[in-house]
């Protein structure tokens, strides 16, 4: 007796609509449909009728608490096109304020994680947490969420001795505070035992499916953009890849964990030999024609920005793989033989930001539910035609 | 297995003040590099119109309301401000014209309550005095 | 003059009006303590100390407007939680707040009012299933059929537990029950294992984390509450906190020596001793995260049973060789 539950496009365990569709019997999952599409925005069009510099602060909300890895993606690769080199201090502060994101973006999951289990005690804390780290991100940069620190060939602001001395301290807090919510969440047998063993994705299957960052981490995949591909400064940082063993939802958590450890690893690093010197170079009006890719590891995993230019102001077009849409699959896998209980902490996992993957559209016949492509052109002229053979209408009367 | 491993934290967070700041009765105080909202200081622009050109919000409209007198109006369009401070940044004039203030908390009724305008007549560029030259010791 | 004492007794003190705003006080304890707990405010504006916070929320809820699903039972849907709000009211009569006078305590009580305690206990958990049935919704459903399967586990365990001072005190009267431990003191230390298992199975009845399953709100949506608004959902909720105060009542009467020394000093003894006992629930509430309903039934089985039989052994020997 198997029946269909609708997870979604509301549902309290989401934080955006997003439609998973559950094949279930009795209380064990046997299939998911996943659907996309509620938050599609346009963003991709809405790049090409922009300038270079306008869409830093467009790609940096596209999401927001992963804002600064979709700006740098972006910069990343204009910089390429324009082939300019940004100078070493304004790198280092760029990737500080990266490692903070990341740090804070951590903690929210933790949060998350406790409360889809709910442990609403240990969210509690660990958000108490993060507003150190998001008080220091307003210090440095203006603003608490959507940092805007990025610009064409280095950064806007620069750092003081008072607020790096601060920054340090603040390290040391939550270095202790992480430290005992790793000794919590690894002995509190209630929140132990809503994660162990749930969610399983073996090392072959995430592979095969392309997981991306602490997902496939978490299956022993050693796969880190920032070593795998290390950019700017990343090879002189000395940290390591965070991996566990485990492949299910403790291991996940333990990997982020772990990667809050080395964060602070780097951010004192950082601290340590910043370079002194200017904080950006200017930045010509236009590009030369070329195609770019730009990675980036967010907190997330792998973040991919194409970028094409056509000689002009503007760009040619902007496409953003964001790292939960190369999740989803593999979210598909983990669900398949698992409880009802446990849909919100295996989605949770993968930490979804799903406004990052809302990228395409999918056209289904209502009757027949077969699928077709439409190309652009096609569409404008549908559109074209509609508008020619309407009657001009005014003082329309809406229906409701 | 141990059992309730964080009580004597969680009980010891009894006797403390709790964390949470009683907004709106008590506030936090933003730091100075808080990017608030835009304002002008009419006396210093030259309107190069760089702000109108890079604010990626179309927030900043420059027109000309007298050629004659160079007479202009900005009206900065507050409810579409996406407070990225990049006229701030575009701004070519030292000191600058366009400056960002502490205010946030910018919430009305009406969008039309939140455009602010100001004429003014374009400032001249003044050519920076020459040095005096020291005097022989 | 029999008639007006009684109506005194069924509308106002300890009947109804003292119910509704005891439970009101008493779940504002509740979530004070587990702000407190978890370094946050709680409710602060309404009220001072935000003590009108719940009566502020029961009145909101009862201004909302009232939806019945179309394929609903409408009978069965508006029946249910009248009729369990009835179900708790008449248990909390039963409580032997006034202990002036052991031959004519309360407002009822008889040999075996312990027994019918218990069972009136156990009738809301059969209520939440009927109202997840009749809301005809899949996830109304699932909770309704969860809240069964926790019945399977935490039952026994309460009633061994909670039987077993009685075995000791020789009567099934909770007056009496409460007035010998109040004769022996030193009698209430063997039944602490039975006070442990208690607090927990008394958490899975309440439906409290670390056992709130039914109504898990981040898994599916409401439980067996999604349907209901308004009028309705404030009936359901009230009854809640009604229930919290008539079981910690229970749990103080037959563990903590009840409450006696005359009206005046039985009824501050009432709130000292309820009030401890509902701290403990929330500490243990905010200790704790939601655990699977196949785990609750293991655990139960695995650890709870299994002592609450231990207390009763314990029970049996003091009684056969001491007394």
């Amino acid at each position: 007796m198997s029946f269909n539950i609708p997870i979604g496009p509301q549902h309290p365990a989401l934080k955006e609509p997003i439609s998973l569709r559950m094949t279930v019997e009795g209380e064990v999952i046997r299939d998911v449909d996943i659907r996309l599409g509620y938050n599609h925005r346009g963003l991709e069009k809405l790049a090409e009728e922009k300038s270079w510099i306008q869409n830093i602060y467009l790609t940096e909300r596209i999401c927001g608490i992963c804002s600064h890895s979709h700006a740098t993606c972006y910069v990343q690769g204009v910089e390429k096109l324009m082939e300019i080199e940004p100078p070493k201090r304004g790198i280092y502060l760029r990737y500080l304020v990266s490692e903070l994101e990341r740090v804070h973006s951590h903690l929210l999951w933790l949060g998350i994680a406790g409360h889809e289990a709910g442990f609403d005690t240990f969210f509690m804390y660990t958000w108490r947490d993060r507003e150190v780290v998001m008080d220091l991100l307003e210090m440095i940069s203006g603003n608490r969420v959507h940092y805007a620190i990025n610009t064409l060939g280095g950064v806007r602001r620069d750092l003081d001795e008072a607020l790096r001395k601060k920054i340090l301290e603040g390290i040391d807090v939550l270095k202790k505070r992480t430290e005992y919510y790793f000794k919590i969440g690894a002995s509190e047998p209630t929140f132990v035992g809503r994660l162990a063993g749930v969610g399983k994705l073996s090392k072959e299957l995430a592979m095969a499916l392309c997981a991306v960052g602490p997902t496939a981490r978490a299956s022993g995949v050693t796969r880190d953009v920032r070593k795998d591909d290390p950019h700017a400064f990343y090879d002189e940082a000395p940290f390591d890849v965070a991996t566990a063993d485990t492949c299910d939802v403790l291991g996940r958590t333990v990997v982020r964990i772990k990667e809050l450890f080395e964060s602070y690893k780097i951010i004192e690093f950082i601290l340590k030999a910043l370079p002194p010197g200017p904080v950006a170079v200017k930045a010509p009006r236009k590009a030369k024609p070329n195609e770019v890719i730009s990675r980036y590891e967010a907190p997330r995993g792998e973040n991919i920005h194409y970028i094409k230019s056509n000689g002009s102001e503007k760009p040619e077009r902007l496409k953003v793989r964001a790292p939960t849409l190369a999740n989803y699959p593999a979210t598909v896998e983990m669900l398949r033989d698992g409880f009802i209980a446990d849909i919100p902490l295996i989605f949770a996992a993968i930490d979804p930001c799903i406004c990052c993957a809302e990228r395409t559209v999918e056209l289904r016949n209502a009757r027949t539910g077969e699928e077709r492509t439409v190309l652009f052109s096609d569409l404008r002229r549908m559109a074209n035609e509609r508008a020619r053979q309407l009657p001009g209408q005014r003082n329309v009367t809406w229906p409701f | 297995m141990k059992v309730a491993v964080f009580l004597p934290e969680l009980l010891r967070h009894l006797f403390r003040k709790p964390a949470t700041v009683d907004y709106p009765f008590k506030k936090i105080e933003v730091p100075p590099d808080f990017r608030g909202t835009p304002f002008l200081h009419p006396e210093i622009c030259i309107v190069c119109k760089a702000c109108e050109r890079d604010c990626p919000a179309e927030a900043i409209e420059i027109r000309s309301v007298n050629d004659a007198e160079k007479k202009f109006s900005m009206i900065i369009h507050n409810d579409r401000c996406i407070h990225c401070a990049q006229c701030v940044d575009s701004c070519p004039t030292n000191p600058k014209a366009m400056e960002m203030d502490h205010l946030f908390e910018l919430a009305d009724f009406d969008r039309h309550n939140l455009k602010k305008e100001w004429i003014y007549v374009r400032a001249v560029l003044k050519k920076e005095p020459k040095p005096p030259i020291a005097p022989a010791p | 003059m029999a008639v007006l004492k009684t109506l005194l007794y069924l509308l106002v003190y300890p009947g109804l009006l003292f119910l509704f705003v005891y439970s009101t006080f008493a779940e504002w304890f509740d979530r004070k303590v587990f702000a407190r707990l978890q370094n946050r405010m709680g409710p602060t504006h309404t009220g001072r100390w935000g003590l009108l916070q719940p009566i502020a929320d029961f009145v909101k809820l009862m201004a909302k407007e009232d939806i019945v699903p179309a394929r609903a039972d409408k009978t069965l849907f508006t029946l249910l939680p009248i009729v369990g709000l009835a179900i708790v009211l008449t248990a909390g009569l039963l409580l032997p707040v006034w202990m002036s006078d052991p031959a004519a305590p309360g407002m009822v009580s008889f040999s075996g009012d312990i027994i019918v305690l218990l069972y009136l206990l156990s009738l809301p958990t059969l209520i939440f299933f009927l109202a997840g049935w009749a809301s005809t919704n899949a996830f109304s459903i699932i909770g309704g059929t969860r809240v069964l399967t926790m019945l399977f586990g935490y039952e026994v365990p309460l009633f061994l537990s909670v039987l077993s001072p009685a075995l000791l005190a020789g009567s099934w009267r909770l007056a009496e029950i409460a007035a010998f431990y109040r004769a022996k003191p030193l009698l209430l230390l063997p039944n602490l294992i039975g006070f442990v298992v208690a607090l927990i199975a008394v958490q899975a009845k309440l439906e409290r984390t670390p056992f709130d399953i039914p109504h898990a709100e981040t898994e599916i949506v409401g439980g067996t509450f999604t349907e209901y608004s308004g009028k309705k959902l404030a009936f359901f909720r009230l009854m809640t906190d009604i229930e919290l105060v008539v079981s910690s009542a229970l749990l103080a009467a037959v563990f903590l020596g009840g409450f006696g020394g005359g009206p005046f000093l039985g009824f501050v003894q009432f709130i000292v001793k309820t009030l401890a006992v509902i701290f403990l629930l929330s500490v243990l509430r905010a200790v704790t995260g939601r655990i699977r309903i196949d785990q609750v039934v293991t655990f139960a089985w695995r650890w709870l049973a299994p002592l609450a039989v231990l207390q009763l052994f314990i029970v049996i020997l003091i009684k056969g060789f001491v007394l």
